[in-house]
């Protein structure tokens, strides 16, 4: 009978609904066909053909490869005449299927060189005031040439071998082809002059104190093999100095020789601590390394302004050895004061360290060895436990820059000592996120050249994560904030962004040197999407499982977005094309809203639409099952008395009820006596979840969240009808501003004139 | 220039500017990071001014309302409008300034100027978000092209 009466109905309206759709196209031209652009329509175009090396899952295949690079290197550095020279030894192992004709090494310096075309893809015009630095690099020509000078390469006999420098990339010719499973040996001897950091903005260099001591930061400082895989082939796209790097993993030894009285640490681990360390500095060593709830001093401030007077001119070689890096970097100076403290990690514990000259005092003895050691706590819970022995933070000028186990950060004090609530924030929220790039690219290395987002943007994710734990670890540095005021993250931050002119904007699967706006395109939107998929559309624990899968997968290997893409959906059972498709390869945004909202009676009352339908089908009102009416209030049928009708006066419906439900049952059905016709529209192009407040009379509120997949068949508008017991009051999309809809004019029934920023510190200020 | 930018240091302001037409207003709101615009009033004015900290005075915003209106020009439908500094605040590490246009009865043409921080860094970049009740339109100036024009209708 149910069944019956359902059929019954459908039948009647679709039959209606045919009759007059036909009506229509009689007159008007047929309509082409398309191709589906439904917006939930998976990423078969997009993505390429799983195969032996990627899976479809999003996990490595069978036929997975990576090659490696291992390197043996004595390094010196002058710092009287700020030169740095190098040999080394490379043992690169061909793991691909593929016969190699050459190899591809970066000579990332040469950026620095005099005849670098970095400049020339830069637009530019005169400009009415201009750095005297950058005059003089521009128009005087007495600049600073800063590029390798390749002194040799020569194969393991000693042999040269033939080799071509374009730009940043130098092709080394081998004597025969590398076959699969071959290793080839070779060596490279260069010097460059080192570049002042702090004047050219650059990410490696020095930076020079008031008392004539320079602080050394090295890094991408020796030719490096470049990425080999089955993506990209090699990875040589040249480096223009914004884009990052691709680098394969390998073994580093490597020997630097600094002035005898330089304090350093670097990638790996130090070989000759016995002779570099005095027996006080072993002792603090030794109880630093059990100490887990603050840092334990290496090297004083007194010790490092006592060593800061001396210039020795006596050399000494520290030794270190890391195993499974992808880069290796250094620094080094006089300045420097040394601290560390432990952290426990799985069964074991690791390192978090600090150097930084006394200018960073009194900031960095407070919180840069603490901030190192949550970012290595959070940021292990979300991915793995940290595989390395330690990470140091460095105190550089201007600096936010990350290199395995080390990296270089800036914020210092005021000269009279006073510390604004941004100089402590920035360092905190710069030391987290450098340190947190040990795990996305250093470890979870995927292509910084070809894609900023899969670094950045996990990380900046991950930095907002680590920032709210660090709140809470230490509730006393955010006071009187209850959280971390980060600045990247929540879902509102990134609407100025993605409200901006289309022509300004490129979607965040864009090569990063060619986004309009960096910060945004490749830090704040992908780690915004990120925190709104983990927040609103997956929900955190299915979220971290498969974010931690991904981080597990791709640990010390090299990940496309892809792989990504692919595990996020595979370790949750959420179909995820639509969202990679919108907040990833387009430059939509989303704006959700409440069109209009219909509010209807229930009454036993034939209403026009059906009366119609009879004379038309030629029915009378006998052949009809018992039905119930919907009356929209002011329409036709409307009469007053139906406000007041309850339920149990729709005389169909209560014989439906005593007839076909136990009287046991009654008790516990609903008796709903509003009826609301929401429309809600979608002037964004992104599809998102429609989270509804609904208020009602009585000041009680309840929300609901219709899926994303709500518009699957209609892009522009959906309806929905709502059965209440109380009348609604107010009805708001998104109330916790957690979509990052870009107008929120329309996000409210009945509409709310909400007053704008402006107006709001206008009336502040004068509050007349 | 021959530099790297270095890698999580940018160099950008944001400028949002509404034309409310029931007040005849053009409503400005910049977003300047802090410590760039303070470097900027060191250089220029003295170098003791501190920003978003306890020694802050009440004259900086003397200097800081002299330094906008000197590097924020606009014209409206082809003439230069006067414009009128509200205030400002902090938001985290940002700055946060509100100026506003008066008497601005129709909005055909927008010609804005922003060289705000420009001699100080020469990739800085600063962004003007315009909405009006039609449309929104957006302009990315930076040293080698400092203003730019919006026409409307």
């Amino acid at each position: 009978m149910k069944l019956f009466n359902s059929l019954f109905l459908s039948a009647l309206f679709l039959i209606s609904a045919a009759v007059s759709a036909q009506d229509e196209t009689e007159t008007t031209k047929r309509e082409p066909g398309h191709y589906n652009t439904n917006r939930f329509k998976q990423l078969y175009e997009e993505f390429s053909t799983p195969n032996m090396f990627r899976t479809a899952s999003g996990a490595p295949g069978p036929s997975y490869y990576q090659q490696q690079a291992d390197y043996v290197m004595d390094i010196e550095l002058d710092d009287k005449n700020k030169k740095i020279t190098g040999f080394e030894t490379i043992t690169y192992s061909n793991n691909s299927p593929d016969v190699l004709e050459y190899l591809w090494v970066q000579l990332d310096q040469n950026k620095r060189a005099k005849d670098s075309k970095s400049p020339l893809i830069e637009s530019s015009s005169a400009a009415p005031a201009d750095m005297a630095g950058s005059f003089v690099q521009n128009y005087m020509d007495g600049g600073f040439d800063g590029g390798f000078n390749i002194l040799e390469v020569k194969d393991a006999k000693g042999n040269p071998l033939k080799y071509t420098i374009n730009q940043t990339m130098m092709r080394v010719d081998m004597p025969k082809n590398l076959m699969p499973g071959e290793k080839f040996v070779f060596s490279i001897k260069w010097w460059y002059n080192i570049n002042d950091h702090v004047v050219d903005r650059a990410r490696s260099g020095y930076e020079t104190f008031e008392d004539g001591n320079r602080g050394y930061v090295i890094a991408q400082f020796y030719p490096r093999m470049a990425v080999y895989n089955d993506v990209e082939g090699w990875q040589n796209s040249q480096f223009w100095g914004r884009d990052e790097f691709a680098l394969p993993f390998g073994n580093f030894d490597v020997n630097i020789t600094v002035p005898a009285d330089h304090i350093m640490d670097a990638t790996g681990e130090l070989q000759n601590r016995k002779e570099i360390f005095t027996k006080e500095m072993m002792s603090r060593y030794d109880a630093a390394q059990k100490s887990f709830d603050k840092p334990v001093v290496i090297v004083t401030q007194a010790e490092a302004e006592a060593t800061s007077k001396n210039f020795s001119t006596a050399k000494r070689t520290w030794k270190f050895r890391a195993e499974n890096v992808r880069d290796y970097a250094f620094a080094t100076s006089r300045k420097y004061i040394w601290d560390m403290m432990a952290v426990k990690m799985g069964s074991g514990s690791v390192m978090a360290v600090s150097l930084y000259p006394p200018e960073s005092n009194p900031l960095w003895e407070d919180w840069s060895t603490r901030a190192v050691a949550t970012t290595l706590k959070t940021f292990s819970r979300m991915t793995f436990d940290y595989p390395y022995s330690k990470a140091i933070s460095v105190s550089a000028k201007n600096q936010g820059m990350e290199y395995p186990m080390i990296c270089w950060n800036h914020g210092r004090p005021d000269k009279d000592g006073t510390i604004s609530d941004r100089t402590k924030f920035g360092m905190i929220s710069v030391i987290i996120h450098e340190v947190g790039h040990n795990y996305f690219p250093m470890i979870v290395n995927s292509d910084e050249r070809q894609w900023t987002w899969m670094d950045e943007g996990l990380t900046t994710f991950t930095q907002y994560v680590t920032e709210q734990d660090f709140a809470e670890e230490y509730p006393d540095a955010v006071a009187p904030n209850k959280k971390y005021p980060s600045r990247r993250g929540p879902a509102k931050n990134i609407v100025d962004y993605m409200a901006g002119d289309q022509s300004q904007l490129a979607p965040i699967m864009t090569k990063g040197l060619n986004t309009y706006n960096f910060g945004a395109n490749a830090y704040a939107k992908p780690a915004t999407a990120l925190n709104i998929l983990r927040e609103t559309i997956m929900g955190r624990e299915l979220f971290d499982f498969a974010f931690k899968t991904y981080a597990n997968r791709w640990m010390f290997k090299h990940p496309t977005p892809e792989d990504f893409f692919r595990t996020m959906e595979d370790a949750s059972a959420i179909d995820l094309d639509w969202y990679w498709r919108e907040w990833f390869y387009t430059t939509d945004y989303v704006d959700i809203g409440v069109k209009d909202v219909k509010k209807f009676y229930v009454t036993s009352k034939m209403n026009k639409e059906v009366k119609e339908m009879m004379v038309a089908r030629g029915i009378s009102e006998n052949d009809l099952p018992p039905l119930v009416y919907m009356v929209e209030e002011g329409s036709e049928d409307f009469e007053e008395s139906m406000r007041t009708e309850k339920l149990e006066d729709v005389k169909t419906l209560n014989e439906y009820i005593m007839d076909n439900i136990p009287a046991e049952e009654r008790a516990k059905l609903k008796s709903p006596n509003y009826f609301y016709k929401v429309t809600f529209e979608k002037p964004g192009g992104i599809p998102m979840p429609i989270i509804v407040q609904y208020t009602y009379s009585d000041g009680t509120s309840e929300k609901m969240t219709y899926p994303a997949e709500i518009w699957r068949k209609n892009d522009e508008s959906v309806g929905k009808v709502v059965a209440s017991e109380k009348e609604i009051t107010k009805i708001e999309v998104d109330p916790d501003e957690e979509t990052a809809d870009i107008d929120t004019s329309n996000n409210s029934w009945p509409k709310r004139k909400k007053l704008g920023d402006f107006d709001q510190f206008k009336n502040k200020t004068n509050p007349d | 220039m021959v530099s790297a930018t270095p890698a999580h240091k940018f160099y950008v302001s944001i400028t949002k500017i509404e034309y409310v037409k029931e007040k005849n207003s053009l409503q400005i709101i910049t977003k300047i990071f802090t410590d760039d615009i303070e470097d900027a009033l060191q250089q220029r004015y003295d170098t003791s001014i501190s920003l978003d900290t306890k020694k802050e005075t009440e004259a900086v915003d003397e200097d800081l309302k002299k330094y906008l209106l000197q590097k924020m020009i606009i014209k409206v439908n082809g003439k230069t409008v006067r414009l009128d500094y509200i205030g400002k605040e902090y938001d985290t590490d940002m700055l946060v300034a509100y100026i506003e246009v008066k008497d601005v009865k129709e909005l055909n043409t927008l010609e804005i100027e922003n060289k705000i921080l420009m001699e100080m860094f020469s990739e800085q970049q600063n962004i003007i978000h315009l909405k009006t009740p039609k449309s929104r339109r957006s302009l990315i100036l930076d040293k080698d092209e400092p203003s730019g024009k919006l026409k409307f209708n």
